[in-house]
């Protein structure tokens, strides 16, 4: 008995430590979430001072946002060309986009491309503009400051964390109630707001456990606005023109540079985006740097993929695994590409048993199948769910 | 009778290999010992907690948060032949002056990260050895030449060109002489270069130095055939091999052709009925002598003693007297009598560097009639084909007061000359000094400039091993650091500014291009070379001439030489070779086939002188009051002689070679200004130190049960199950609770030839380099923990002082009753459909449940991370090392069981590749990453399923049996029994008898 009261007590001073830990961790976490993450927004320059007269910035910034009338009835600047992040897709450059293209470009250059640009999209959109000299001239000095100043930061709220913390919040302080300031007058109020509490808490760690290394929904932003809509549904490209390793290698690859130029040598603008984001292709190849996109589906070191099995040998089409890609103007990742769901799949989907030769040595199975003792061949048959297909 | 097998003399005097509990004790402590840098984290329960409540908290926010962003950075403009993520071959020659063999680079994303041989090959066929395998880890080595440097500062090019330049033409203007010291060239378009140089600089005297040469082979040659050459030995033409001290089969001028063609006389599968008989007389025992039928234990003085005595007993035989010739100390009449019955199809090798012993081989083997028919002059080889006057004759030059300029191309003398102080000293004396080396090395801080060279990897070049076998090193990758050509140096320093490739393709256009009898156009034949990396051209017979008088002249002088002090004898070992690889931590880890040492060399002695002087294993002695060198006590060495490895004891080489054993060659001596490779020990002492050897060979005891099988040719013949009986009865007895298991299309197999297996441990570092198998050091080795997923068990039987050897390749048998699987709490290792026992690291916690459970002990454990880890700092504790790693396989966490997968990743491929191809998969298409590096063929691997494979024919072979089948864990590898060729009966049956 003594032993196990002695035990006991350990095990509360741990999980008192674990529980201090835990709030220890969490505030910690919350402080500086915003260092730990990576943010997937296009990387902000470094502070310095300006070089121009604050006043122009200041006139520049107020022009863009169409406070100061240009003259006639024409939208604002920002209506197009967003200055803070936005969740929703916008086929037009962003205004920091434009800064860093600009970046040094003179006024009568930049009064060139704002009033008589080249592209059609772009003269479309700019129509009815006027712009004194002076008047480029404050829009140029707040592009050139907003290169260097970067883009302002979104103050996102972290609900979901504010929620949880609360939660805990909460459980802590009806605990405290109970024992120290008894403020509530029945104990089974506090008891309820535990439970309730508690549980959503337990839901919330269970599930944000079971999402972490997952990223469903991912659909972050790419440093060139390439829509598979416009691509792969309107003018019906096929998937394997560009990402042909797939059929190949276990990558299925993002093109590059020079794939795209196979049309876009003569495709110089776009119906959405202008010319703005063909131009970022051209800019590649002329300064020798290639395009860094964003990866979206990722799956674990441990974790052995190939695409070719499954496109080549397997005639899975693409959208089962990425969803209606064809669809969409900015990727995102439909399947939470977890261990289930391809276990899922390998237990339901059929071989290309007939058809390949290289399932001629699985004579067992052919026999069962001429017999009629089954219908068809799945993959875990063959073995799709042992361990080593996609772990060594 | 029954034999006896053991494995140490410690085993075979007490019955058990070690002092179990003292072992565990030691074991203990040492685990509870280790500082927490070792550890990494302290770990305890209240840690464990800790961690735990952190790590949900911030693990539920991180989820809430957004993942750190990865990118996919395409190709600019993709060149066509690259697909990422599918790795091409290319074939390249690995070439080092004193070694060479002809290799397909796996490309990956543009890194090298394995080595296979090129089968097509005719010399090496296919062929590797653990050094070739290990070779593209050199390349990401942190300790190569990076920079053209001056005086120990970092210089441009430009600089080093326009300041070398200036200095040769005044140096030769002057009447002095610019020395080119290079090892064995048997590159044509080096040669040209050479050549070119030397008429931009007629003083040129190119030097050719090898720290390990041949030496005598060729002078004796000279001598006595007018052909300073090594001629082509044809073991698998020969049906009596005699060697004396030379490992033909390790390390001995050209291993990697020898060992395939002696292994094909001695191979009983397709049919062979017969095979060569191999008589070894030997100092150490090396994996030659332990594949001989017969082993005779010399020393290496006494050599010419026993040829000169064979010599005179066979002239005798043929009429002819030979007198005053001194007794043999050994046994010869046997000899003899062998000899003269296989004359015209017998070989006798030598490996001494005495003139006299190379002499008398050749005396004996024209004696024979063995030259002409076992021994071919018309396409002699021409690695290591150099005199080691030459050098001595440099040296002098050197000496001569007139202006001098040095060039060393990948030579070092200071460390590996016996007389390196006389070296140092003479390289002060030179105007000019220059290093052109693709690695740090000792001599570098004696030299003016640095002119770093490209790895062989980065490299175009072209060689030709053997008369009219040429091959093509093409580069895999761009050089990594600011290196050149050695060869463009010397084209720029003539002033031609070609590019190495263009003179290359100049050089065969010219020379080789016209000697073909290819029917395309130049162009088509060298894209046709550089794809197949070998050519043949068709080799010109050559007539020579024996001249008795040379043997005549030598013979009066053979004296026995003074037996009062023992004898130092040294040779080269199977990892590290002449020191050149030593920075190398895949063959500083790779076990020595016969000692299993790791991390250094070692004095060996026989277990008789051992006990004589009360020296135990580990007891530090000093030799020659020069070195401190623990004693391994080997069985089978020569009982006064105590044997020591070269190569080892670098001091600036890089933090893996630097103080890792001791060097051996500032003990060697010359005579006649030939290195020679035994010297008496002068003094001895024992310093009272006993130190723990990183041995292996402790490892994975299996309770005395004999695990190899033997049996002798003559017993085979008569019952070709001889070595194997108890298979079947164990296989009748047998009753289980599982049920038999049911295999459709696919079931991995593998077949294992004793007969074929040399011990080399070219597996090992192939197994190594295919599947990210960590270096885990000297400390980790002696505590048993070595990460190898193959290993060579090695045994002996009978007498210690010259037992009989086997070795046995042992991995993951993947039993079809695993007992590994059944015991895992969490169901991380089960069997697959194909019959692999499958591991999934993810999913394992650590209990070891399996490894204890394994009877074959072949599984490992991750004892500590071995990446990123300051206290494992060899190769992946770098971002340059890691370049080395396969993508396809898992780097293991810190915490998991590994352990072979029959290299489950090229089975998948393969498979791929058939289904993409829409065909069945033939088993010739597939070899597992140990069969592919074996130069004898020894493992075969296939589909046990499909009657045609290779492994299922071997399965139905009578030879074949499986490790402890008594278990009836059902292996998918099969060994087949070990036949030797012993002329008399001195081997007991012993087919299969075990439980003594």
């Amino acid at each position: 008995m003594l032993y196990c009261s002695d035990k006991c007590g350990f095990i509360f001073k741990e999980l008192r430590t674990a529980i201090k830990l835990l709030q220890l961790g969490f505030i910690f976490v919350f402080l500086f979430h915003s260092s730990i993450y990576a943010d997937d927004s296009i990387q902000t320059k470094p502070k310095s001072a300006t070089t121009h007269d604050h006043d122009a910035i200041k006139k520049g910034e107020r022009l863009f946002y169409n406070l100061i009338n240009s003259g006639r009835d024409v939208q604002a600047c920002v209506a197009c060309h967003n200055v803070e992040k936005s969740e929703k897709f916008n086929w037009n450059p962003s205004a920091y986009e434009i800064a860093l293209a600009g970046q040094g470009r003179s006024d009568a250059d930049l009064k060139n491309i704002l009033l008589s640009p080249v592209g059609k999209k772009i003269s479309e959109a700019h129509k009815g503009y006027v712009l004194s000299d002076e008047q480029v001239g404050q829009i140029n000095a707040y592009l050139q400051n907003f290169a260097k100043e970067g883009p302002p930061k979104s103050g996102k709220l972290m609900t979901k964390a504010l929620i949880y913390v609360g939660l805990i919040l909460l459980v802590l302080l009806a605990i405290a109630d109970a024992i120290y300031t008894k403020f509530l007058r029945f104990k089974v109020i506090n008891l309820l707001v535990v439970l309730v509490a508690g549980l959503l808490i337990i839901k919330t760690t269970a599930h944000e456990a079971i999402a972490l290394g997952r990223s469903q929904n991912y659909e972050p932003d790419q440093p060139i606005k390439f829509s598979h809509a416009v691509h792969a549904k309107q003018n019906k490209i096929d998937c394997l023109y560009c990402h042909s390793s797939a059929e190949y290698s276990k990558t299925a690859g993002i093109p590059s540079a020079n794939v795209c130029l196979n049309c876009h040598t003569l495709v110089r603008e776009g119906t959405r985006t202008g010319r703005f984001e063909i131009n970022k292709i051209h800019a590649a190849i002329e300064n020798h740097k290639p395009i860094e996109w964003i990866k979206i589906h990722n799956l674990p070191d441990y974790t052995y993929f190939n695409h070719s099995q499954h496109v080549s040998a397997g005639k899975i089409s693409c959208q089962t695994c990425h969803g209606p890609v064809e669809e969409m103007d900015r990727v995102k990742q439909i399947s939470d590409l977890s261990m289930g769901w391809c276990i899922n799949c390998h237990r339901t989907t059929e071989v290309q048993f007939m058809n390949n030769a290289f399932y001629d040595k699985y004579e067992q199975l052919h026999k069962d199948l001429k017999e009629g003792k089954i219908d068809r061949v799945t993959a875990d048959k063959i073995g799709s769910t042992d361990c080593m297909k996609c772990h060594y | 009778m029954e034999t006896k097998y053991w494995r140490s003399i410690n085993e075979l005097q007490n019955g058990k290999p070690i002092d179990h509990e003292k072992e565990e004790s030691q074991h203990k402590k040492a685990v509870f010992s280790l500082s927490n840098k070792e550890l990494n984290t302290p770990s305890s329960r209240r840690n464990f907690l800790k961690f735990m409540g952190f790590s949900i908290s911030a693990a539920s926010l991180a989820a809430a948060c957004e993942r750190p962003v990865q990118k996919a950075i395409p190709f600019l403009i993709k060149p066509e032949e690259i697909i990422p993520g599918k790795s091409s071959f290319y074939a390249s020659t690995y070439m080092d002056g004193s070694d060479y063999c002809s290799i397909l680079v796996k490309v990956r994303d543009g890194r090298p990260i394995k080595i296979e041989g090129n089968e097509l090959s005719p010399i090496t066929k296919g062929g590797t050895s653990a050094r070739v395998q290990a070779s593209v880890l050199s390349l990401y080595d942190s300790a190569r030449m990076q920079e053209p440097m001056k005086e120990g500062k970092q210089i441009t090019w430009e600089q080093l060109d326009k300041e070398v330049v200036a200095k040769l033409q005044e140096i030769d203007k002057a009447g002095g002489t610019i020395n080119l010291v290079t090892k064995t060239v048997y590159s044509p378009s080096t040669q040209a270069a050479i050549d070119q140089f030397k008429r931009t600089y007629p003083s040129l005297n190119h030097v050719t130095y090898e720290p390990i040469s041949a030496s005598a082979v060729i002078e004796a040659n000279g001598r006595s055939f007018g052909s300073l050459t090594v001629p082509d030995y044809k073991f698998e033409e020969a049906d009596l091999v005699v060697g004396f001290n030379a490992d033909f089969l390790g390390t001995w001028i050209f291993p990697l052709n020898y060992a395939p063609r002696y292994i094909q006389r001695r191979k009983l599968t397709e049919g062979q009925k017969s095979m060569s008989h191999h008589i070894q007389f030997e100092t150490t025992l090396t994996i030659t002598g332990s594949k001989a039928d017969k082993r005779v234990p010399i020393r290496a003085a006494d050599e010419k003693l026993v040829l000169a005595a064979t010599y005179a007993k066979l002239a005798a035989k043929f009429g002819s007297s030979v007198s005053n010739v001194p007794a043999s100390p050994v046994e010869v009449d046997f000899l003899v009598e062998e000899l003269y019955n296989n004359q015209k199809k017998s070989i006798v090798v030598s490996g001494s560097n005495e003139l006299e012993c190379q002499l008398l081989v050749n005396a004996i083997n024209q004696l024979l009639g063995n030259v002409g028919t076992t021994i071919d002059f018309s396409a002699p080889l021409h690695i290591r084909k150099n005199k080691d006057s030459d050098f001595a004759a440099f040296l002098d030059v050197l000496n001569s007061g007139k202006p001098q300029a040095v060039i060393l191309y990948q030579v070092n003398p200071v460390y590996d000359y016996p007389d390196s102080n006389r070296f140092v000293e003479l390289l002060k004396k030179a105007n000019l000094s220059v290093g052109i080396f693709d690695h740090d090395n000792e001599t570098v801080t004696s030299l003016q400039y640095i002119a770093p060279a490209h790895h062989f990897l980065e490299s175009w070049n072209d060689a030709e091993p053997r008369t009219g076998s040429l091959s093509i090193a093409q580069p895999v990758i761009q050089n990594i650091f600011n290196t050149r050509h050695f060869q463009e140096n010397l084209l720029k320093w003539s002033g031609n500014n070609q590019t190495y490739y263009d003179f290359i393709k100049a050089t065969w256009l010219t020379g080789i291009y016209p000697k073909s009898d290819s029917l395309a156009s130049f162009e088509t034949f060298w894209t046709k070379a550089v794809q197949d990396g070998v050519v043949q051209l068709k080799a010109s017979p050559v007539s020579i001439s024996y001249d008795s008088g040379a043997v005549t002249e030598i013979l009066p002088a053979i004296k026995p030489a003074s037996k009062e002090m023992l004898e130092l004898h040294f040779y080269e070992s199977i990892s590290i070779g002449n020191g050149a690889q030593a920075n190398n931590p895949w063959l500083q880890e790779l076990p020595d086939p016969i000692s299993k040492v790791t991390w250094e060399n070692y004095a060996a002695v026989s277990p008789k002188l051992a006990q004589e002087k009360g020296w135990k294993e580990g007891s530090v002695i000093t030799i020659n009051k020069k070195i401190n060198l623990p004693v391994v006590i080997q069985p089978g060495q020569n009982y006064d002689t105590i044997s020591i490895a070269l190569g080892y004891g670098h001091t600036s080489m890089g933090k893996v070679a630097n103080g890792t054993g001791v060097n051996a060659y500032q003990l060697q001596k010359l005579a006649n200004s030939r290195v020679m490779y035994f010297a008496p020990v002068e003094s001895y002492t024992a310093t009272g130190e006993v130190v723990k050897l990183a041995q292996t060979q402790e490892h994975d005891y299996m309770e005395g049960r004999p695990i190899v099988r033997e049996t002798t040719l003559k017993n085979y013949l008569k019952d070709p199950a001889s070595g194997s009986k108890h298979q079947h009865e164990f296989d009748k007895q047998y009753r289980s609770l599982y049920d038999e298991p049911k295999y459709d299309g696919y079931h991995w197999g593998m077949s294992i030839d004793l007969n074929s297996c040399i011990g080399c441990g070219a597996c090992i570092i192939g197994c190594q380099s295919e599947n990210n198998i960590p270096v885990v050091g000297k400390k980790q080795v002696a505590l048993r923990r070595v990460m190898h997923w193959i290993r060579i068990d090695r045994y002996y039987s009978e007498n210690p002082e010259n037992p009989r050897v086997f070795f046995q390749p042992m991995t993951c048998q993947h039993c079809d009753h695993a007992p590994c699987e059944n015991v895992c709490p969490v169901s991380a290792t089960n069997h697959s459909n194909e019959g692999l026992s499958q591991m999934a690291y993810n999913r394992c916690v650590g209990t070891k449940y399996c490894i204890n459970n394994c009877p074959y002990k072949v599984r490992k454990f991750n004892w500590y991370r071995y990446t990123t880890n300051k206290a494992f700092d060899f190769n992946m504790n770098e971002d340059l090392g890691r370049l080395v790693l396969n993508p396809d396989v898992t780097v293991r966490e810190r915490g998991v069981v590994e352990k072979c997968t029959f290299c489950v990743q090229r089975i998948q491929e393969k498979k791929l590749n058939a289904k993409l191809e829409n065909k069945p998969l033939k088993d010739i298409d597939l070899l597992t990453a140990c069969a592919q590096a074996c130069p004898t063929r020894a493992i075969k691997f296939g589909n046990t399923l499909d009657k045609e494979s290779i492994v299922s024919r071997l399965e139905k072979d009578p030879r074949n049996y499986h490790v402890l089948e008594e278990l009836h864990t059902l292996p998918s590898i099969g060994y087949l029994t070990l036949v030797r060729n012993m002329k008399d009966d001195e081997m007991a049956p012993v087919g299969g008898d075990h439980h003594s």
